[in-house]
């Protein structure tokens, strides 16, 4: 059974998409293509599979899309952040030790 | 409750001008050469010669005292009874003013060092003052050389003693050398340490044991700063005990708990924690109702039976992390059970007492009572006597 | 007097608020839960995850002041997060860092058990063919001292290592003789059916740990574990008791083995321990090396069985403590000391990096090094992709540079994984590469099809719902944690 999922893609990035499509691949076998400022996803499920089950799937795919474009947002704006974290946390001085 | 100052009726006006420190001796017979030294404390003036006051207690009304040259005589009020051997006064002989200072006896002596601050709590029981009162310290130079060098611990309070920035390192480095075997304790907001060279040039004294108490009153950031009355003070705060600790000098956290701190304490001692576990003891302590406290009761009181429940729940998040934590200025029946062995008696012994209802009472001995001023003004509806 | 400021007046003056780098997954339909990069995490309701990263909220919101508190944004009234968040994530690490090395001997692979699910035993009286020898064993400890942990543990493994316990006393006395600047501990994981006064008497002149297997109750675990009288459970018991006697109450611990047989039966192992009077067990997951059947609906059908099994131990043993009777669950203890800790035990299946070789190294009977338990029973089983070189033909830098180490690690590192590096759980979970190599033929697996990732995401929100449920399963959590 083959279903399809379109997402606009002034609203959501590639990256959400996907990032999304990967973490149900043990549901379906997606299709990504760019189309005309669409994210088209023909995803395919197993034959065996009630057509209820699938479309509550896209749903929790459409889900996931927006919780990936959240992330997405989140890791921009703290990337430079992190990263001096990150390097505060494992340089040499200016940290507490226990000891 | 102890009256530490007061007003003393001279009787001679002898002697020098100004102001001076004084030993309490009751000893009439001291080598002359250290007399000048000590304050006698006798009933009777007596014809002794060379020491730096003479205190006489008796009130018989002998006002024909012969004058003796040369002896600056003073009469002391009933309420410095307490006085004992071994004691410190200051004595203004212009304005015939006595405040004790140093109490042999007790386990609480806390010298005042200055009543400026940069900080204006909701409940600070010693509010803050503008004026120049340098003076303090200097005199707490004086005082330090004079306390026995077995005393087990003094406290330096405020106001915010860290105003005196280098100075201060100077007094606990004096305290170092002239008492080094008294632990301090030293309250202060730790501000100040937020400046890395500050904290550094204070560990560098490297006091054998000194504690400082640092308050931390919510883990919200800008309910801190309300508390305080001042912006910005949380993180600076933070910042001074990373110092601190950086350095390897003794933090004690410090929270009073109130109608203020105490919807988020249970946040904040997971906050304290997660964040500061290294730090030496934290201590919840009960409201004074002193100071600001007074006219700010409706903001800040809160019945500790009301909140006896998160009181636990505080204590249970600090023992379960392995942090050393205490109860302080709390009554023993308005606490639960599971709080008491983190319970201490520590209120000071020259402000704590008991109400009335509270003489059957089996383990009065185990209680730390109540402040003074919480007697007199405020205290749990809720106090019932074991028996 | 001067007037008091209102608590409003502290409040920032821009509304403004800088998001500081946290992870966000669904607990489920109401509340996200997200992790800071320190690892600590808030519940939050939903429709606050897309306001906050789209600075849509205000401080008027109950969850901002939890959220700047806890260290998930900052503002003009607070700046203090990044510094303390970089505190925490070094004390995590650098406790790691420090952690326990565990250095499995395998002194002998005979045994005199015929465990079903235990995959290296052999039955067999030739001593040559099946015992380490001296020349290995020595070999394996000059490996084991140029370990830069300094704190080891040596554990003698099996098949039965008292089968060959001459090897253990000489390796214990080698080892003390080299008095490293290094603490020693020394355990043995036994059956303890071939236990003596003679020997305990060694174990109490050097101070050595006695680790034991227990299944169940008698018939489960004679069930399992057949040996020749079927009386395993019997020398058992009757061995944690000469043990106890003769070392202490706290020296011997017990281990035990999740069989299909043991999956309804979760209160009965628990009542056995406690009868035993352990302070607390490990429920550990269904062995996956024991089963034939390896397709992806046979393993989802046990992941979810054993999920029971162990939500159903774990909710008795809360309810235990709520009777007053102290006992602990090891595996939630772990992640819960993750969780509301700087603190992680370093526990091999969930560290990420992977502990393989780190913190965990296996020395096999025949001088061949692996980096884990699970990785020598794989090559037992024919797979021998992780054998990392020999004791005497391999040097220390040819073992532990290995690609065949250094490989797995480093692609398995969760941090960078797909699905792992965005998971709220990242911080409490680990990599387990040989897991997924005996799985998938893989160092990472598929995440969506990996039962590692579901059995440990189903307990993280398990735990999680638990506590947030619960004042006093908090409390009791909070404990475990800290006692880790």
């Amino acid at each position: 059974m083959n279903l399809e999922v379109t997402f606009d893609s002034a609203v959501y990035s590639m990256d959400a998409v996907k990032a999304a499509c990967y973490k149900f691949v043990d549901r379906f076998s997606p299709d990504i293509e760019f189309d005309h400022g669409k994210i088209v996803c023909r995803l395919q499920f197993d034959d065996k599979l009630a057509r209820s089950t699938a479309e509550s799937y896209i749903e929790n795919l459409k889900k996931e899309v927006l919780d990936q474009d959240l992330r997405l947002k989140l890791k921009t704006e703290t990337e430079p952040i992190r990263n001096l974290i990150l390097a505060h946390a494992f340089s040499k001085t200016g940290l507490i030790r226990d000891d | 409750m102890l009256k530490l100052g007061g007003n003393i009726d001279p009787l001679t006006q002898a002697g020098e001008y100004g102001d001076a420190l004084f030993t309490i001796t009751a000893d009439p017979f001291l080598p002359k050469s250290i007399r000048n030294r000590f304050a006698l404390l006798t009933e009777d003036s007596l014809d002794a010669p060379g020491y730096g006051v003479q205190l006489v207690t008796n009130n018989g009304g002998k006002d024909d005292e012969a004058p003796r040259p040369n002896v600056r005589i003073y009469r002391l009020p009933v309420h410095f009874n307490y006085l004992r051997p071994g004691d410190i006064v200051f004595i203004d002989n212009k304005r015939h003013f006595l405040r004790t200072l140093f109490r042999r006896e007790s386990r609480h002596n806390s010298i005042l060092l200055t009543e400026q601050c940069n900080h204006y709590c909701l409940m600070c029981s010693q509010p803050p003052k503008k004026t120049d009162d340098s003076y303090l310290l200097r005199r707490t130079s004086e005082l330090i050389k004079m306390i026995p060098t077995d005393t087990r611990s003094i406290g330096f309070t405020g106001g915010e003693p860290t105003l005196y920035g280098e100075a201060l390192i100077e007094l606990i480095r004096q305290a170092k050398l002239q008492l080094p075997n008294t632990s301090i304790g030293l309250l202060t907001n730790g501000r100040r340490f937020g400046n890395k060279d500050f904290a550094a040039r204070f560990a560098e004294v490297d006091h054998p044991d000194c504690m400082l108490g640092i308050p931390i009153y919510s883990d919200d950031p800008v309910r801190h700063d309300y508390v305080v009355q001042a912006r910005g003070a949380f993180d600076e705060t933070m910042r001074g005990i990373l110092n601190l600790k950086r350095y390897g000098q003794k933090v004690e956290i410090r929270i009073v708990i109130h109608k203020q701190t105490i919807n988020r304490i249970v946040n904040t001692c997971e906050f304290i924690c997660r964040n500061l576990l290294f730090v030496d003891h934290v201590a919840l302590m009960g409201l004074e109702i002193t100071g600001f406290t007074r006219p700010n009761l409706d903001l800040l009181w809160i019945d500790p039976y009301e909140y006896r429940d998160a009181l636990s729940e505080a204590m249970h998040v600090l023992n379960s992390y392995g942090m050393n934590a205490s109860v302080y200025n709390h009554q023993l029946c308005v606490v639960n059970r599971d709080v008491e062995r983190n319970y201490r008696k520590s209120i000071s012994d020259w402000k704590n007492e008991y109400l009335e209802k509270c003489a059957p009472c089996t383990r009065k001995g185990e209680c730390g009572g109540f402040f003074s001023s919480s007697k007199m003004y405020k205290h749990s509806a809720y106090i019932t006597p074991f028996v | 007097m001067t007037e008091f400021h209102q608590i409003a007046s502290y409040e920032p003056q821009s509304p403004k608020y800088q998001l500081l780098p946290f992870r966000l997954t669904e607990l489920n339909d109401e509340k996200y839960v997200l992790t800071n990069i320190a690892g600590e995490y808030l519940i939050v309701s939903k429709d606050i995850v897309p306001r906050l990263v789209n600075h849509q909220l205000s401080t008027d919101d109950r969850a901002y002041i939890e959220l700047r508190a806890r260290h998930f944004l900052m503002d003009s009234a607070t700046a203090i997060a990044p510094d303390l968040l970089a505190i925490k994530l070094r004390t995590r690490y650098e406790r790691l860092a420090n952690f326990t090395s565990l250095h499995m001997f395998v002194v002998t692979l005979r045994c005199e058990h015929s465990c079903q699910y235990c995959q290296v035993s052999r039955q067999s009286d030739d001593k040559r063919q099946f015992d380490m020898s001296l020349a290995d064993a020595d070999a394996a400890l000059d490996l084991t001292f140029r370990s830069p942990a300094p704190y080891i543990k040596i554990e003698f493994q099996g098949g039965e290592p008292l089968l060959n316990r001459d090897l253990i006393r000489h390796i214990v006395c080698e080892a003390e003789q080299r008095k490293p600047a290094k603490q020693i501990e020394f355990v043995i994981a036994t059956n303890l059916a071939l236990i003596d006064a003679t020997f305990l008497d060694f174990c109490y002149k050097h101070d050595i740990k006695i680790s034991t297997s227990l299944d169940g109750p008698r018939d489960l675990h004679d069930r399992n574990r057949p040996r020749p009288g079927n009386d395993s459970y019997e020398k058992t018991i009757n061995g944690i008791r000469q043990v106890r006697a003769a070392l202490g109450k706290n020296k011997v611990s017990a281990l035990m083995t999740t069989t299909e047989a043991s999956l309804g039966r979760v209160k009965d192992i628990i009542d056995e321990y406690l009868a035993q009077e352990f302070k607390g067990i490990f429920l550990r997951p269904l062995s996956p090396y024991g089963f034939a059947i390896r397709t992806k609906s046979y393993m989802r059908y046990n992941t979810d069985r054993w999920l029971e099994f162990y939500k159903q131990g774990l909710e008795y043993i809360i309810q235990l403590n709520k009777q007053g009777i102290e006992f602990r669950e090891f595996y939630a203890s772990t992640i819960l000391a993750k969780m509301l800790t700087s603190s992680d035990p370093g526990f091999v299946d969930l560290m990420s990096p992977s502990g393989i070789g780190i913190a965990a190294v296996v020395y096999n009977y025949d001088g061949y090094v692996y980096p884990s338990d699970e990785s020598r029973m794989l090559a037992e089983m024919g797979d021998q992709h992780f054998r990392l070189g020999h004791v005497r033909q391999n040097s220390y830098n040819e073992i532990f540079l290995s690609p065949k180490l250094l490989k797995p690690i480093e692609e398995s590192f969760a941090f960078s994984n797909p699905m792992c590096h965005d998971c709220a759980f990242e911080p409490y979970c680990g990599a387990d590469p040989v897991f997924h190599w005996a799985m998938y033929k893989d160092y990472v697996g598929r995440k969506p099809e990996s039962e590692f990732c579901r059995r440990n995401m189903a307990i993280f929100q398990h735990l999680i719902e638990l506590m947030e449920g619960d004042l006093l399963v908090k409390q009791l959590f909070l404990r475990w944690a800290n006692r880790c």
